[in-house]
C-alpha cells in the first residue's frame, strides 16, 4: 500500500504540496488527476525518493521511501522526462538498470524485445520521443517492480502502443499484484484502466474514491419540464445546468435514484439518468475549486 | 548484481569510468608523452637518470612545479563530469530514483573521480619508473614520497572540487567558484592592501602574502621544494680522457612535504562537509547558481563586496585618478565609484540567484546594506578610525625591526641595538606626527622644483613578539631648513643614518652572523661590469671599513641621491646570513667618492679599475651632454631650450608630469 499523509513541500516559500494525503491499495491501479500545477509530479517525486517532504509521511508498504534502497529496488518509475545517458544504447541502459535492480529479469527483457521492436544497440538519443518512452517502459517492466509509479506515461505513444503498454501493465497487476500509481491528463484512458482515482488541486488531494464510488456520487440527468417551466427550480441542488431546446441537462451531487426522486416533485415530462465520464466528474468536481470551464468569448 | 555494501555501487562506478573515459584516457595519453619524450632523449644519449638520486630529483621536480597546477585544473574537470548529474533535474531524478542511498552515490562517485584523477598519474608514473629502472636510476623512497604526494594532492584538489560541487547547482558555476575560492585569499590580500594603502598614511599598498596558505596552489608552489645537496668529486671524462671536478648529487629531500599531508587532511574535512551538504541538498536546486539556501546571502553580498572593491578601484582609476589631490584616494569620488560597482555586483548576484532579470523591485534594502558598507569602509579608512596610521609599536613589543633608508636596509634587535631601535621609533613617530605636513607637501607639486627639497623613501618593518608584522612605508620630503631644526623627522633621520653605529651596521661590521659572499661592480665609463667573488668582496669590505673609520665614507648626502659627486661606478656587496636553515641575503651599495683612498687602492690592486674609470658622475654626464649636443640640429636645440619635461614619481606614489620652462 502506498500511503501519503499530510505532506507539505515548499519551493522558495510556495507550497507545491500543502497537506496532501492519498492512499493506494496494494494491487490497484490509481489514477492521479488534476490541473496543471496541482502537485501531481511533486507527489510522484516524493514517492520515488527524489524529493524529501518538509513535513508529513511518504511510505510504501509501511516503510518510509526516503533513502530506503531496499524499498526502492521494488519500485520502478517512469517520469514525464525520462533521463538516459547521452551516448547510451538500450542495451547500455539495460546493463545499468540490471546492476541496480536485483529483480531485473533478462527473460522479461528478451520477451519485451518482441513487443517493442527497437534496435537495442541504437543510441537512445537517436530514437523518436515515442520510442524513447517505449524504452522506458521496456526497462521499467524488466525490473519486475512491485510498485510502478508513472508520470504522464503514455504521452507520445501511438494508440496501438498505448493499448499494448496498458495491456502489459494490466497483466502485471493481475498476475503479480503490482500496484500502479499513474498521473495523467488523459482521463478517457484512465477511466478504462483505473480502479481508484484521486483528484488534486493546489497541492491537496481534494477527493479520492474508487471509480465506481465516484460515478455513483454524481449524476447527469436529462430533464424536460412541464409547459411553462423554462428555468430549473432554484431549490434544486444543481452543480451545473445547461439547456438545448426544452431539454435541460443537470449535474447533481447525489445518486440517480435520489436525484430522480427530487425532480419528481416538479412532474417533469422526461427524466433520464446518464452516467458521467471521468472527464465530466473531473470538470464538475473542480468547478467548486474555481476551476470551472469559463464561457469566454474573445 | 547490486553491490552488497550500501556505500559503494560497482555498476555506478563502472558506468562513470566508461562514460567519462575520454577525459582520463586523454589525460593518460598526454601524460604518457612525457616519459616517451624522456625515452627518445635517452636513445639520443641524453643523460637523465644515470643515478637513482637523479631519478628522485626528477620526480620531486614534477611534484614541486607541475603537480599542484595540473591537479588544480584536472580535479575540476573530473568533478564537473562526476557531479554533473546534480545540475540537471532529469539526471538528478534518475540518480535519486535508483535503489541506492545518497551515501552510496556520494562514495561511489567520489571514488570514481579519484580513480579518474589517479589513472593518468599512475600511467605516466609507471612508464617513468620503467624507464628509470632500465637506466639504473630506481630509488624506492623517492618513488614512495612521490606517490604519496600525488595521492595527497589529488585527494585534496578533488575533495575541494567536490565540496564546491555541492555548494552550486549549475555546472558553469562550479569551476567559477572553485577557482575563485582557490585564489580568493591572495586576491583579497592584494585588493585590500592596495585599497587600504591608498587611504591610510604609510600603510603598505602591496600584496602582503599573509594569507597565502589559504591558496593551496600558490602556497604549495612556494613552500614545497626539492632540497638537493651536491659534492665536488674528481671524475674521469671519457670524451677528453682527463680527470676533473664534477658536482655529484649526494642527497635529495622533498622539503615541507608535510604541507601536502596537512592539505589532504583539510580535504578530508571538506569531503565530510560535502557529504553533509549532500544529505541536506534539495534535488530541486538543480540549475540554481547556489544550491545551499543559507549560502545565498553570502554569495549576493560577497559578490557585491568584491565588485565594489575591484570595480570601485577600476572606476576610480579610470575617471578620477588624474584629478586626485596628493597620493591618497579622495574619499567622495571613491565612495561614488564603489557604490556604482557595488550596485552592479549586487544586482548581478541577485539576477544569477533568481535566474531572472527582474530583481529590482523590493531589493532596495539589500542595496542600502551594500551602500552603507561602502560608505562605512571608505570613512573608516579615510578618517583612520582604527588609528592604523598613528601606530608605532612600543619597544617592548618588538622582536626585530627592519629599517630601510638611504638605499640600505638595517636589521635591528632590541637587546643589542636598543638605542638605535629607539632612534628608529623616534623617526617613525616624527613622520606620523608630521602627517599633515607631508601630505600637504605631496599634494603641491611646485615644491619639486625647489632646489633645497628632496624626497626620500623609508620603510619600517617591525616583527612583534607575537610573530605579527607591522609594516609602514613613506615617501617623505626633506628640506635644508628642517634638517637644521632639532626634532624634525628630517634631522632625526639624518642623525640616525649618518651616525657612527649606523654606518657600522650598514657594513655589518663585527657581526659574525653575516658573511660577505659576492658582489658586483659596474663601471659606467666602460659600460661594463664584473661579478665579484667572496675574496674580492672581503678585501673591498675591509677597505671600505677603513675609509669609514677615517670619515671618508658613510655620510649620506640626502640632496645628492643620484650620487652625482661620486665616481661613475656602482659597487654592491652581498651579505649572507643563515636563519632557521634558510639563507637570507642583504645587499649594500657603496658609493665610491674621491677621498676613499683605501677603497680606490683596493679596486686598483684587484685590477678592477684604472685611473680612467675614476671620473665623477656629474662630469661624465656633462661630457655626454656636450657630445650629444654637438649632433643636435638647431631646431632640436631650440625645442629643448623652450621647455623641459620631467616625470616625478616614487615607488609607491602616483606619477606627476612636470613641464617647466627653461631660461637659457
Amino acid at each position: 500500500m502506498i500511503e501519503v499523509r499530510d505532506v507539505v513541500k515548499k519551493f522558495d516559500g510556495f507550497a507545491a504540496l500543502d497537506g496532501a494525503s492519498l492512499s493506494v491499495p496494494t494491487g490497484s491501479v490509481y489514477g492521479l488527476v488534476g490541473p496543471n500545477g496541482a502537485g501531481k509530479s511533486t507527489i510522484i517525486r516524493h514517492l520515488t525518493g527524489i524529493y524529501r517532504q518538509d513535513s508529513g509521511t511518504v511510505a510504501i508498504g509501511g516503510e518510509s521511501v526516503w533513502e530506503n534502497a531496499a524499498l526502492k529496488s521494488r519500485i520502478a518509475a517512469i517520469p514525464d522526462d525520462w533521463y538516459y545517458f547521452n551516448q547510451a544504447s538500450v542495451r547500455d541502459m539495460m546493463r545499468f538498470y540490471k546492476g541496480f535492480y536485483p529483480n531485473f529479469s533478462m527473460e522479461r527483457y528478451e520477451k519485451l524485445k518482441e513487443v517493442f521492436h527497437i534496435d537495442e544497440k541504437k543510441t537512445i538519443r537517436r530514437l523518436s520521443k515515442g520510442m524513447q518512452k517505449q524504452v522506458a517502459f521496456w526497462l521499467a517492466l524488466s525490473c519486475m517492480p512491485d510498485y510502478l509509479v508513472l508520470d504522464e506515461p503514455v504521452d507520445g505513444l501511438d494508440p496501438v502502443m498505448r493499448r499494448q503498454v496498458w495491456s502489459l501493465m494490466m497483466g502485471d497487476v493481475s498476475e503479480r499484484g503490482t500496484t500502479v500509481l499513474v498521473s495523467s491528463h488523459n482521463l478517457r484512458e484512465l477511466e478504462d484502466v483505473c480502479d481508484h482515482v484521486g483528484i488534486m488541486d493546489h497541492g491537496k488531494v481534494l477527493l479520492e474514491r474508487s471509480l465506481a464510488q465516484l460515478q455513483d456520487n454524481m449524476v447527469k440527468l436529462q430533464v424536460v419540464f412541464q409547459d411553462g417551466v423554462t428555468e430549473v427550480p432554484a431549490e434544486l441542488p444543481v452543480l451545473h445546468a445547461s439547456r438545448v431546446g426544452r431539454i435541460h441537462t443537470l449535474i447533481m451531487r447525489m445518486n440517480a435514484e435520489e436525484a430522480t426522486a427530487k425532480l419528481s416533485t416538479y412532474n417533469p415530462m422526461l427524466v433520464d439518468a446518464v452516467p458521467l465520464t471521468l472527464e465530466e466528474i473531473f470538470i464538475y468536481e473542480l468547478g467548486g475549486a474555481d476551476y470551472a470551464v469559463k464561457n469566454i468569448v474573445l | 548484481m547490486q553491490s552488497r555494501t550500501s556505500f559503494f555501487n560497482i555498476t555506478l562506478f563502472r558506468k562513470n569510468l566508461t562514460r567519462f573515459w575520454p577525459l582520463w584516457g586523454g589525460a593518460s595519453f598526454l601524460g604518457s608523452l612525457f616519459p616517451l619524450a624522456i625515452l627518445l632523449q635517452l636513445m639520443r644519449g641524453h643523460r637523465w637518470f644515470a643515478e637513482p638520486l637523479e631519478a628522485t630529483q626528477a620526480y620531486y621536480n614534477v611534484v614541486v612545479y607541475g603537480l599542484p597546477i595540473i591537479s588544480l585544473i584536472y580535479a575540476i574537470l573530473c568533478a564537473m563530469l562526476v557531479w554533473s548529474y546534480l545540475y540537471n533535474s532529469r539526471s538528478v531524478g534518475l540518480m535519486h530514483t535508483l535503489p541506492v542511498t545518497r551515501r552510496g552515490v556520494f562514495v561511489t562517485n567520489f571514488l570514481s573521480g579519484m580513480a579518474m584523477m589517479t589513472i593518468p598519474y599512475a600511467v605516466t608514473g609507471a612508464l617513468c619508473v620503467l624507464i628509470s629502472i632500465a637506466c639504473g636510476g630506481f630509488e624506492p623512497v623517492g618513488l614512495l614520497v612521490t606517490v604519496l604526494s600525488v595521492l595527497g594532492e589529488s585527494f585534496f584538489y578533488f575533495a575541494t572540487a567536490t565540496f564546491v560541487a555541492f555548494m552550486v547547482g549549475n555546472v558553469f558555476a562550479l569551476p567559477a567558484l572553485y577557482f575563485l575560492l582557490h585564489f580568493l585569499a591572495p586576491l583579497l590580500d592584494w585588493l585590500l592592501s592596495m585599497f587600504a594603502g591608498n587611504f591610510i598614511f604609510g600603510l603598505n599598498r602591496w600584496y602582503s602574502g599573509a594569507v597565502e596558505f589559504l591558496s593551496p596552489t600558490v602556497y604549495l608552489e612556494q613552500q614545497v621544494y626539492a632540497d638537493c645537496t651536491y659534492e665536488e668529486v674528481r671524475a674521469f671524462t671519457e670524451m677528453t680522457h682527463t680527470e676533473s671536478y664534477v658536482s655529484k648529487l649526494t642527497s635529495v629531500t622533498l622539503e615541507n612535504a608535510w604541507l601536502i599531508a596537512v592539505y589532504a587532511l583539510v580535504g578530508a574535512v571538506l569531503l565530510a562537509l560535502a557529504y553533509a551538504l549532500y544529505t541536506r541538498r534539495r534535488s530541486e536546486s538543480a540549475g540554481d547558481v547556489v544550491a545551499v539556501g543559507w549560502m545565498k546571502p553570502f554569495f549576493r553580498f560577497g559578490l557585491a563586496a568584491l565588485a565594489a572593491l575591484l570595480g570601485g578601484i577600476a572606476l576610480y582609476e579610470l575617471f578620477w585618478s588624474s584629478f586626485q589631490d596628493g597620493r591618497y584616494y579622495d574619499v567622495l569620488p571613491m565612495v561614488v565609484c564603489m557604490l556604482v560597482a557595488g550596485a552592479i555586483g549586487y544586482y548581478a548576484a541577485s539576477m544569477l540567484l533568481a535566474k531572472s532579470l527582474k530583481v529590482f523591485r523590493g531589493s532596495w534594502k539589500g542595496l542600502v546594506v551594500v551602500a552603507a558598507g561602502c560608505v562605512a569602509l571608505c570613512c573608516v579608512l579615510h578618517f583612520d578610525l582604527l588609528g592604523v596610521s598613528r601606530r608605532v609599536p612600543e619597544a617592548g613589543q618588538v622582536e626585530q625591526v627592519e629599517f630601510y633608508a638611504a638605499d640600505n636596509t638595517y636589521t635591528l634587535y632590541p637587546g643589542e641595538d636598543a638605542e638605535l631601535l629607539e632612534q628608529v621609533r623616534a623617526v617613525h613617530k616624527a613622520i606620523v606626527e608630521d602627517q599633515s605636513y607631508i601630505l600637504g607637501y605631496q599634494s603641491d607639486w611646485r615644491h619639486t622644483e625647489q632646489n633645497n627639497v628632496t624626497e626620500t623613501y623609508v620603510r619600517f618593518i617591525y616583527t612583534l613578539n607575537n610573530g605579527r608584522k607591522v609594516e609602514r612605508r613613506y615617501s617623505i620630503p626633506l628640506t635644508q631648513e628642517r634638517l637644521a631644526q632639532a626634532d624634525t623627522y628630517d634631522s632625526l633621520l639624518d642623525t640616525l643614518v649618518n651616525s657612527r653605529t649606523m654606518k657600522a651596521k650598514r657594513l655589518h661590521a663585527g657581526d659574525s652572523r653575516y658573511t660577505v659572499d659576492s658582489g658586483n661592480l659596474w663601471l659606467e665609463m666602460r659600460g661594463d661590469g664584473y661579478d665579484l667573488n667572496s675574496r674580492e668582496c672581503a678585501a673591498l669590505l675591509d677597505a671600505v671599513a677603513r675609509d669609514a673609520a677615517s670619515g671618508a665614507w658613510g655620510d649620506y648626502n640626502w640632496f645628492d641621491q643620484n650620487n652625482n659627486s661620486a665616481y661613475a661606478m656602482s659597487l654592491e656587496l652581498r651579505f649572507a646570513r643563515l636563519e632557521q636553515d634558510h639563507w637570507n641575503y642583504d645587499w649594500i651599495s657603496i658609493n665610491v667618492r674621491p677621498g676613499m683612498d683605501n677603497t680606490i687602492a683596493c679596486l686598483k690592486d684587484l685590477g678592477l679599475v684604472t685611473d680612467k674609470d675614476l671620473v665623477i658622475r656629474e662630469d661624465m654626464e656633462k661630457t655626454n651632454d656636450w657630445n650629444t649636443s654637438k649632433t643636435e640640429t638647431y631646431e632640436e636645440k631650440m625645442a629643448q631650450e623652450t621647455a623641459s619635461v620631467g616625470i616625478i614619481g616614487g615607488a609607491d606614489g602616483p606619477t606627476t608630469v612636470v613641464v617647466a620652462g627653461v631660461t637659457g
